[in-house]
């Protein structure tokens, strides 16, 4: 196949060899990611229109969403548990890259660009999980936190910024929840574009 | 069996491509109720009741679905009907003189007195305000004793 430097027909290509179709080989478990990625990015949109951010509201406002507004349940269910399944589905999808040794040239760059966006996810979780405001998200930022302050010089400093106040009680600030529902999916997004794209760029699925 | 060959790959892909409209379809009447809820609002503690209320009435319901009015020989009471167990709505049964709980099944006596299940107490009475025109202003946020009566 000619070799195109087009965005879109890397994205779209015209024709794909039969053997990037072999389900066996990847198991489609980067699809399966971004399935739970898309989910993730409708289910969290309609949360917001719900959740309210603060020391003392986010708990009480995902109470709210859970049990008294109307399908608010399964909205947050399923925002909740695609989380879940897509750090699962990230690592299985990493241990195969491993397996298949697809992380060797050309695609070391895939490779790496991998690596940053299961930590980008991580720190969605994390951010998603201080979002609930509970106590244990109040024990999780303290944690985050102190670790944070271990950095010599400018650790306070990037406490603030990555949490606002350095001593977050409940974890459920304004700043978090920008992290969590604008900075990283967006730069996540991006990434995974380009991630899909460097694939085939790269030369597409190749089955040993 | 000739039917057996019209189901192409297309046409079964195609046939999904309805499947999948119409399970989308059917996600707007939940999606539109989520949005337009108000639930989560701040609502004024509040509840206007301008009902007659007669003598030894059974409980009436209000504008709100949990705040609850009666009045016996001594005056007007109001009753929150949320249980005192994890925050359910109770429901009044007047046939049975009853408050049953459809959550955990605890069950309160006409006077909000838990009589069986988990709840732990009394569901909360709260102040009454009876205003000139003689209609009744009840006040949520501000909880009162069993015998209390307006």
């Amino acid at each position: 196949m000619k070799e195109q430097k087009n965005f879109v027909n890397h994205i779209r290509p015209g024709v794909v060899p039969s053997r990037a179709l072999s389900v066996l080989y990847t198991f489609c478990l980067g699809g399966l990611s971004f399935l739970a990625f898309v989910v993730l990015g409708i289910t969290g949109l309609l949360l917001m229109f719900h959740y309210q951010p603060g020391d003392s509201n986010g708990y009480d406002s995902i109470l709210t969403i859970a049990s008294v507004i109307p399908y608010g349940g399964v909205i947050r269910n399923l925002h909740y548990w695609a989380g879940q399944l897509m750090v699962v589905t990230l690592n299985l999808h990493m241990l195969r890259v491993v397996w298949t040794r697809s992380y060797k040239p050309p695609k070391q760059l895939n490779w790496l660009v991998g690596v940053a966006l299961l930590i980008l996810i991580l720190f969605l979780d994390f951010t998603g999980y201080l979002l609930i405001g509970s106590q244990e998200s109040g024990a999780a930022a303290t944690v985050a936190v102190n670790i944070l302050g271990l950095i010599p010089g400018m650790g306070t400093g990037l406490a603030q910024i990555l949490f606002g106040e350095p001593s977050a009680l409940s974890g459920s600030t304004l700043v978090v929840y920008v992290w969590h529902c604008v900075a990283l999916p967006m730069v996540a997004l991006l990434l995974q574009l380009y991630h899909f794209w460097r694939i085939r760029r790269d030369g597409g699925v190749r089955p040993l | 069996m000739p039917k057996q060959q019209d189901w192409t790959r297309r046409g079964v892909l195609r046939l999904a491509w309805v499947g999948v409209i119409a399970a989308s379809a059917l996600t707007i009447e939940p999606l539109v109720k989520y949005l337009t809820s108000k639930e989560d609002r701040l609502q004024s503690p509040l509840v206007a009741y301008n009902k007659p209320l007669d003598v030894n009435s059974d409980w009436q319901n209000t504008a709100n679905a949990r705040v609850w009015v009666k009045r016996d020989s001594l005056g007007v009471m109001a009753l929150i009907a949320t249980c005192t167990h994890l925050g359910c709505e109770v429901h009044y049964h007047p046939e049975k003189k009853q408050w049953l709980c459809p959550c955990h099944g605890s069950i309160y006596d006409i006077e909000g007195r838990p009589v069986s299940g988990p709840a732990p107490k009394a569901m909360p009475r709260v102040a009454v305000e009876r205003k000139p025109d003689g209609s009744l202003m009840i006040n949520t946020a501000k909880q009162v004793g069993m015998d209390t009566r307006v």
